[in-house]
């Protein structure tokens, strides 16, 4: 019923442009299909939960001018005037700044005096308003009190006796069980650090990291030559407090160097390449496909121009508009299907290097299917309007010459 | 005859405005997408020590964990440790050698308004300049004992000279660094290479420097790395407390070069090296097989990955991209060719040979290649400044086409074109005259 036989004796005369047209679009799909599969991974990276607040906090790294310093002093002083300044829910100060891409990590054991075999996870030094000033969510045990803390040298050697930990750390160590109460060591020393507390989340300093999620808190702050606070404010206060946060630690004390961000800031900046991946690839995506459509109405119309006659005569001859019009798409469906068929090989055999050579995420055949799918419908859809054309044209066109 | 068939294609371009149109853009559009990504490529790729490539080398030892290989491509840590690095500094074989990290000061100026501001510093040894052949503008590196002496000497880059001193020679004048007293001895000319191949481990993309202070400041200052540290094992010598605890244990944090000018003396380097690592072995260190690695600035930027798996993804996609762009072509190129067959029909049957419609038939895609190419230059710039904002302006200096690029875009596009005017030209030059003469 859809002359298939004439269609593709037809096809078969025009054989060099309807193979370049199942080759774009082979080569379409192939590259399609890889990129969604990049992009998709790239979007899940970037939307995964940070545990935080993230827009609402604000951070600060600051660097004394005098070599000798009372830090200790500083850090006291500094976060009673934050946390007592209007907007500002809790202040902290940290080793590092959350998701900066800059941090530090160390390797634990759940034996001590071990030297194999640890769990590695990213460490912070803290006080005990970190875990409210982050926005971080306790699921057990309990926060650090102040007289959890300690305060040490740079050069000082201390372990801390008691970590908060995150959830995906914790079942790390003792997988099925809960954490707290429980002891971990940091190599080759048999000094035990107690789990008073895990929270739900927390990415750490490196979200691209393999182990990203496995965090640590201790409550330590390590005097030295440069330090950084977190500060949460109320929701839309941030950029207020932001403004006054230089000039109010630059008052108190004048004998230092202050810089300012938003966490959102250090947050974009880290996921830069993760960004310009997606933006780029969605845009050859878009711009591939354009592209293709553009080629199938310009061979289309070509087509039909050079078989006007042919048209005509089976106008003449009884045919419908329909008729003509369904000809040319399902000429057109024959070739996108063969396109498509030579473009899922492409794409898996393309997926394989992907994945083998460039480290790069696997292509699932569900992704693939809606690439192909979304390809056909475009093809047809750029068919569609030349189709409609030549069913326009006259049963007279068959007698007068091209 | 060429201008001729220049003259006949750009007739029959504006007679066919819009299947020539959709070519022009089909090229354009697949070569600003190459384009852009592979100046990106291009530039992240740069060896600014191009012309010293074969005499320098960036040293790395395996002092690593013994259960554990170091987490680099080569299995050795990218860093030394410092007591290595000293030890290092020792052998006289090497013509000039750099040991060095990077590190940061507050600066200010005594009797001045200006506000104190944060510097990154190079803590190195003198022969840095020398080496990475570093351009000063006025005086010159500090004395060979401040390499391992406290000397408060600095050298300054030329923004940091512009900003502290509005760029006058300053030799002899005093900056605060942490409050302390720093001589200035030098003043840089402008030096920003890109990528950063003196250190690839902190961003490669970073600014050079502001200020360069010898490397025989650690102990006074208790100077720690701006960059990378990373140790193994909390074990250090017996006896060692505080700061010389962590200056003398096992972490690598040093980054070290050497100039060795021919085979003879590289050789001799070599066996310096193992000579080193066999009587640290005595000592119970270097717990791993011998191994150390020498790597030319070209191999240092393989090794250490400037061009990662996405900037290679994104290049063969743009590749790809133009390929799909010149299959287009092709096919449209056939469909223009073909309804212009009479017209050629014509051309042959008046005498015109077989090899003069090819010839005409790939003139006129060539133009076709140079409008595209031109424009694919505007889509490339609009492209990299995309870049650059999405960057935020990590990528400044290397998001950026010169004049080798824009000419690269116009021969890529021609190319393009040619490849894909080949075989509708071969298949019109190939047509019966006959055929079409009887239908006129």
């Amino acid at each position: 019923m859809f002359e298939l036989k004439p269609m593709l004796s037809a096809l078969w005369r025009n054989k060099v442009s309807a193979l370049l047209i199942a080759l774009q679009l082979a080569l379409t799909l192939a590259i399609v299909s890889n990129a969604s599969a990049i992009v998709k991974d790239r979007m899940e990276q970037v939307a995964r939960p940070t545990g935080m607040d993230v827009e609402n906090i604000i951070a600060v790294a600051y660097m004394p001018i005098p070599t000798e310093y009372d830090m200790a002093g500083a850090v006291v002083a500094d976060l009673d005037l934050l946390r007592s300044t209007p907007g500002v829910v809790d202040a902290s100060v940290t080793n590092q700044i959350p998701l900066s891409g800059s941090g530090s990590a160390g390797t634990y054991f759940t034996e001590p005096n071990q030297e194999i075999g640890g769990e590695n996870a990213n460490y912070y030094q803290v006080d005990s308003h970190f875990i409210n000033t982050l926005g971080l969510n306790l699921i057990e045990g309990r926060s650090f009190v102040p007289a959890d803390e300690h305060v040490i040298g740079p050069n000082d050697q201390y372990h801390s006796k008691m970590a908060v930990v995150s959830k995906q750390f914790a079942e790390k160590l003792y997988p099925g069980e809960s954490a707290i109460g429980k002891f971990f060591y940091s190599g080759a020393n048999d000094n035990p650090v107690e789990i008073i507390g895990v929270v739900e989340q927390h990415l750490g300093a490196w979200p691209g990291w393999s182990r990203a999620g496995n965090v640590v808190f201790f409550p330590l702050l390590v005097t030295g030559n440069h330090k950084r606070y977190l500060i949460r404010t109320e929701p839309g206060q941030r950029d207020e407090v932001f403004k006054k946060v230089e000039d109010l630690l630059n008052n108190r004390d004048p004998q230092r160097v202050v810089q300012v961000e938003t966490l959102s800031e250090n947050v974009q900046r880290t996921y830069i390449s993760d960004n310009i991946m997606i933006k780029v690839l969605s845009l050859v995506m878009a711009l591939l496909t354009f592209i293709v459509a553009l080629g199938i109405i310009g061979l289309t119309i070509f087509w039909i121009n050079q078989r006007t006659k042919q048209i005509g005569i089976r106008r003449a001859l009884g045919a419908t508009r329909a008729n003509i019009s369904r000809y040319f798409l399902v000429e057109n469906a024959l070739i996108a299907g063969t396109g498509l068929g030579l473009g899922t090989a492409g794409a898996l055999i393309i997926n394989q290097l992907m994945v083998s050579e460039f480290s790069q995420p696997a292509l699932t055949l569900p992704l693939l299917a809606v690439c192909a799918i979304v390809l056909l419908l475009v093809s047809v859809a750029a068919a569609l309007m030349p189709a409609m054309r030549a069913a326009n044209i006259s049963p007279a066109m068959a007698t007068r010459s091209v | 005859m060429i201008g001729y068939y220049i003259s006949l294609a750009i007739r029959s371009l504006r007679g066919t405005p819009i299947l020539s149109a959709l070519m022009i853009a089909a090229i354009a559009v697949g070569v600003g997408a190459s384009m852009t990504v592979l100046t990106l490529n291009y530039m992240m790729s740069q060896n600014a020590l191009e012309h010293k490539d074969k005499v320098l080398y960036a040293v790395q030892l395996d002092s690593w964990d013994p259960n554990q290989a170091a987490d680099t491509a080569n299995e050795i840590p990218w860093q030394l440790t410092y007591p290595d690095a000293v030890a290092l500094l020792r052998s006289d074989i090497p013509t000039r050698q750099v040991a060095m990290h990077r590190f940061g000061f507050t600066v200010n100026l005594d009797e001045s308004d200006m506000r104190p501001f944060t510097a990154n510093t190079r803590v190195t040894t003198r022969d840095f300049f020398s080496l990475f052949d570093v351009p000063f503008e006025y005086g010159g590196t500090w004395n060979k004992e401040a390499d391992s002496a406290a000397v408060q000497s600095v050298v300054l880059s030329k923004e940091t000279n512009e900003k502290l001193f509005g760029g006058e020679n300053s030799i002899g004048k005093v900056v605060k660094l942490n409050g302390e007293p720093f001589t200035v001895v030098g003043v840089l000319k402008h030096w920003n290479p890109s990528p950063k191949i003196y250190d690839l481990n902190n961003n490669p993309f970073a600014d050079a420097e502001e200020l360069y202070i010898p490397f025989g400041l650690h102990r006074k200052y208790e100077i720690y790395s701006w960059g990378n540290t990373n140790g193994w094992t909390s074990s250090a010598p017996e006896g060692a407390e505080g700061y010389e605890r962590f200056l003398l244990g096992e972490h690598v944090w040093i980054q070290f070069w050497v100039e060795l000018d021919n085979a003879e003396q590289k050789e001799a380097y070599e066996q310096f090296l193992t000579g080193y690592i066999r009587q640290q072995k005595e000592q119970g260190r270097f717990e791993r097989p011998l191994k150390f690695a020498l790597s030319h600035p070209s191999e240092w930027l393989v090794l250490n990955e400037v061009l990662d798996n996405d900037n290679r993804v994104l290049g063969w996609a743009s590749l790809a991209f133009l390929l799909v762009c010149v299959v287009n072509a092709v096919a449209l190129l056939l469909a223009k060719f073909l309804r212009k067959a009479p017209e050629a029909g014509v051309r042959r049957a008046l005498g015109a040979s077989r090899n003069a419609i090819f010839t005409q038939h790939l003139i006129e895609s060539s133009c076709i290649g140079v409008l595209g190419g031109l424009l694919g230059i505007v889509l490339a710039l609009a492209g990299l400044t995309g870049i650059r904002a999405l960057a935020m302006g990590q990528v400044d200096q290397i998001a950026t086409m010169n004049w080798e690029m824009m000419l690269a875009a116009v021969g890529l596009a021609i190319f393009a074109s040619i490849l894909a005017g080949l075989y509708p030209a071969w298949r019109i030059s190939r047509t019966n005259p006959s055929v079409y003469l009887k239908t006129q």
